[in-house]
């Protein structure tokens, strides 16, 4: 009997990568609002910025913000598996404590703001140490990520890596290839935060500015982050100015200042919509740089491809129902709020 | 093989159980949770309880900063850990079931949703809206449950999947239904269980008797469905494994009669509860908690023990080895298909081949096994792995790979004489000499046990077939103790044809 091959993709590769891509995207808007928006309730709290009421309708939503980016984190990760699951495996394998450990850290930052969340309801001020534990724990995570992903598209680092020590203890040594990526992300959750903080504090005119604040200078800071890390880039730079991607980027750098643009003007939701655009095209962009990266080594394109388009119906029909679920539950959820305000 | 190997010192088993039990418990809680919730909600405002609504927004808090939390994210975990502990079987997984995954992602969505909502809306909303996402929780919590059994079962029955490779074959396998019902069981008997806990802490009232005699019918009526159904879920396997299992697998019977033990307890336990409500202790509640864990901690173990030597039954083995490569194994050798190397042959062979399920001293050791014997013992044992007790993959590698797997394990066992390492003489000796030489494939008792071949025979005939032990049937190895081991394992086998004469 010959047992069936798994070495497939279960879909069209353009499918599943833009899955891939969108539901990344999806993540990190709720991780930039949750990480952004972590430091920067901190920074305020810390130099007591904002009135403790503000301070505390923040905290409320961390717990929330923190199951959407877990909730919206697991897509993407799933799908990244299907067309890179030796890359990423391997990679994780080699880090595999401080991989294993980013469980232990989310755990442990979520359980902090749902504190932070409860403290603030129970005494009237923000828990500093509860979102303080959170921060070093989100941190942790986006560290990891940046290292284990990074790693993932040097297949040939892995190997030497892996010749050295078998333990999982190791860490990206090459610096260049995550520190600069890390700190874009970062710096894009705290102009993303920014944001936020600004749309949801637009009636209090500290917050605003506060938020006004961290948009701009968080977008002037992960602009120039972002930079050096494209230039760091150099070896396959030559290659990606000669992909699509040069020209998502160049639109989405010019739909961020649009996003800033309609900031000020408190235009909040075109504002929005060109952030997660500018997102958008800044995540097809990064995937382009891991194509160019494992060019020679690995090319998705030579999956084969057996698509189960039964499974895949079902899916696509769930994420129709879940979505009208979910808009159902919310109107309930603030019909009542609107009700009882 | 297409893999590094993450060389722990902990037993993969040992990380495994330690995300999977946690997960699963809670995962199971949070749907019986949810219908133990809305239900009892919908039957508190009907009867205008507020006593009873109360203790639901207590017990909704804790609920959702259980499941929301750590059950959410042990589940990601395991995502995380078999991909660390066997990536080659997750990639198979992924592949045939990304959709079944991304299905059960749109209902985590919905549920984690709905949790928040439920949990926040208690004062906020109004009953019928209250309820009505209560419900929307449950359902979708349920569904997640509907898809992901399928993906778990298919692991141990695959069914008609291995001919046709088709998602439904395998979604729909044969212990699918069998499962899917045992687990709604244990979701019902958890969520009893938990409520059952939360109401012991209250003192001794009308409140306290009609709630614990109410939560314990929720535990009973779950214990009776996931025990019924756990006879069915036995009897769906198909009969080879069963078969297999209960002639040589102490591990996944162990964990079967546990969990038998266990339920009757459980329900003797829950019968008291219904009979003596009002003063329930939480002593006893606690014990219920502690029996519930254990009882769904054995099963998981006889679940994941009875697929040896799988990881998916018929299809990859449980060191990662896919069962369609075999002659490509056996031509080739294992260090051929090694993709990551650490520049340490005997090592990397010993990695892919066995540390999977077995530590040198930890986690299902190998040291003690060996310790007292020698090179030409271990590689004649790793050659026949197939025959050994446990039910172990085979060694597809070639000759030269068992010796270079033997020589790896030599140097770190103990090489003194048994007799000295066990302080041992005599007959005692002889028992361990048994055990270490012969115990691994032939049980006094039980498994291939060959008592009877030694009535009547003595010392110096069975010295000679000590001699000739590697003619005496299929992977029997040379017999390499020294001359002690030798005496001392004779009059043992002595005693053993003695005792089939008693």
């Amino acid at each position: 009997m010959s047992l069936p091959n798994y070495e497939f993709l279960p879909a069209p590769l353009w499918l599943v990568t833009t899955l891939h891509l969108v539901t990344l995207t999806l993540h990190f808007v709720a991780m930039n609002f949750l990480l952004g928006g972590v430091i920067i309730v901190l920074h305020a709290a810390i130099r007591k910025r904002w009135d403790d009421p503000t301070l505390l309708k923040f905290g409320r939503l961390f717990p929330a913000a923190m199951a959407a980016t877990v909730t919206l984190g697991v897509a993407p990760l799933l799908f990244l598996q299907v067309v890179y699951p030796k890359q990423v495996y391997s990679a994780a394998i080699v880090s595999g404590w401080f991989w294993l450990m980013v469980i232990a850290a989310v755990i442990i930052a979520y359980y902090a703001l749902y504190r932070a969340a409860f403290k603030g309801e129970r005494v009237g001020r923000v828990s500093k140490t509860a979102l303080v534990v959170a921060l070093l724990g989100l941190l942790y995570v986006s560290l990891v990520y940046s290292g284990v992903f990074s790693m993932a598209e040097r297949p040939k680092l892995i190997h030497t890596l892996y010749a050295e020590n078998q333990s999982g203890l190791l860490w990206n040594p090459a610096l260049g290839d995550w520190f600069l990526r890390w700190l874009h992300m970062v710096l894009g959750a705290v102009t993303v935060g920014g944001f936020f903080v600004g749309m949801i504090g637009r009636n209090q005119p500290a917050t605003y500015q506060t938020g006004k604040q961290y948009f701009v200078v968080g977008m002037v800071l992960a602009s120039l982050a972002g930079m050096a890390y494209l230039l760091s880039l150099l070896p396959i730079l030559p290659a990606f100015v000669h992909t699509p991607a040069i020209w998502a980027l160049t639109v989405a750098i010019l739909l961020s200042l649009g996003s800033l643009h309609f900031f000020f003007k408190r235009n909040f939701c075109v504002s929005g919509t060109m952030l997660f655009v500018s997102m958008l095209g800044m995540v097809y962009a990064r995937h382009t740089v891991r194509l160019l990266k494992l060019a020679g080594q690995f090319d998705p394109a030579a999956w084969h491809v057996a698509s189960q388009w039964g499974p895949f119906a079902m899916f696509l029909i769930c994420f129709v129902i879940a979505l009208a679920v979910l808009a159902y539950m919310f109107r309930l959820f603030f019909a009542a709020n609107k009700g009882a305000a | 093989m297409n893999y590094p190997f993450w060389g722990v010192p902990i037993g993969y088993g040992i990380l495994m159980a330690v995300i999977a039990v946690v997960h699963v418990f809670i995962s199971h809680f949070a749907i019986g949770g949810g219908l133990y919730l809305v239900v009892t909600e919908r039957r508190a405002r009907r009867r205008n309880d507020p006593a009873t609504l109360e203790f639901l927004e207590k017990l909704s808090r804790f609920f959702a900063l259980v499941t929301l939390v750590t059950g959410a994210l042990t589940g990601v975990g395991i995502w995380f850990i078999i991909g660390l502990l066997n990536p080659a079987a997750t990639e198979v997984l992924i592949h045939n079931y990304v959709w079944g995954w991304a299905t059960e992602w749109t209902f985590f969505v919905v549920e984690v949703a709905a949790a928040l909502i439920y949990y926040y809306g208690w004062k906020r909303m109004t009953a019928a809206a209250h309820l009505m996402v209560g419900w929307i929780y449950f359902i979708f919590a349920w569904l997640s449950l509907v898809i992901i059994n399928g993906i778990i079962t298919f692991m141990l029955t695959p069914g008609r999947w291995l001919e046709t490779g088709n998602f439904w074959d395998g979604f729909f396998n044969p212990t699918y239904w069998p499962s899917l019902v045992m687990r709604t069981g244990v979701c019902l008997m958890l969520a009893g269980l938990y409520a059952l806990l939360v109401a012991s802490r209250y003192e001794a009232s009308d409140f306290k008797t009609r709630t614990v005699r109410y939560t314990a019918t929720w535990g009973l009526a779950g214990l009776i469905v996931a025990a019924l159904s756990q006879y069915w879920y036995w009897k769906a396997i198909p009969a080879t494994i069963t078969a297999t299992a209960e002639k040589i697998m102490r591990t996944p019977m162990d964990a079967l009669h546990y969990t038998i033990w266990l339920a009757v307890a459980i329900g003797v336990l829950l019968v008291v509860c219904l009979l003596l409500p009002r003063r329930l202790p939480m002593a006893v509640a606690v014990v219920l908690m502690v029996f519930g864990l254990a009882w769904f901690g054995s099963f998981e173990s006889f679940r994941e023990s009875i697929r040896k030597p799988y990881i998916i039954t018929g299809y990859m083995y449980g060191n990662g080895v896919e069962v369609a490569r075999t002659a490509q194994y056996k031509k080739d050798g294992y260090f051929a298909e090694i993709a990551y190397k650490s520049g340490d042959e005997s090592a990397d062979l010993f990695m892919h081949a066995c540390r999977s399920c077995h530590t040198l001293d930890g986690y299902k050791p190998l040291k003690p096994a060996f310790d007292g014997t020698d090179k030409a013992f271990i590689a004649a044992i790793i050659r026949s792995a197939r025959l050994l007790r446990g039910n172990m993959p085979p060694f597809l590698g070639t000759a030269a790979e068992a010796d270079k797997i033997a020589d790896y394990l030599y140097q770190r066992i103990d090489h003194r004489p048994l007799a000295e390492i066990c302080k041992e003489q005599g007959i005692d000796l002889g028992q361990k000499a048994y055990d270490v030489r012969c115990g691994n494939c032939h049980i006094v008792g039980g498994y291939r046990d060959v008592s009877k071949s030694f009535v009547g025979l003595s010392a110096d005939d069975l010295s000679g077939l000590l001699d000739m032990s590697a003619s005496l049937g299929d992977g029997m190895p040379d017999y390499t103790g020294n001359a002690t081991e030798r005496v001392a394992l004779v009059a043992y086998l002595q005693t053993l044809g003695k005792q089939v004469k008693k």
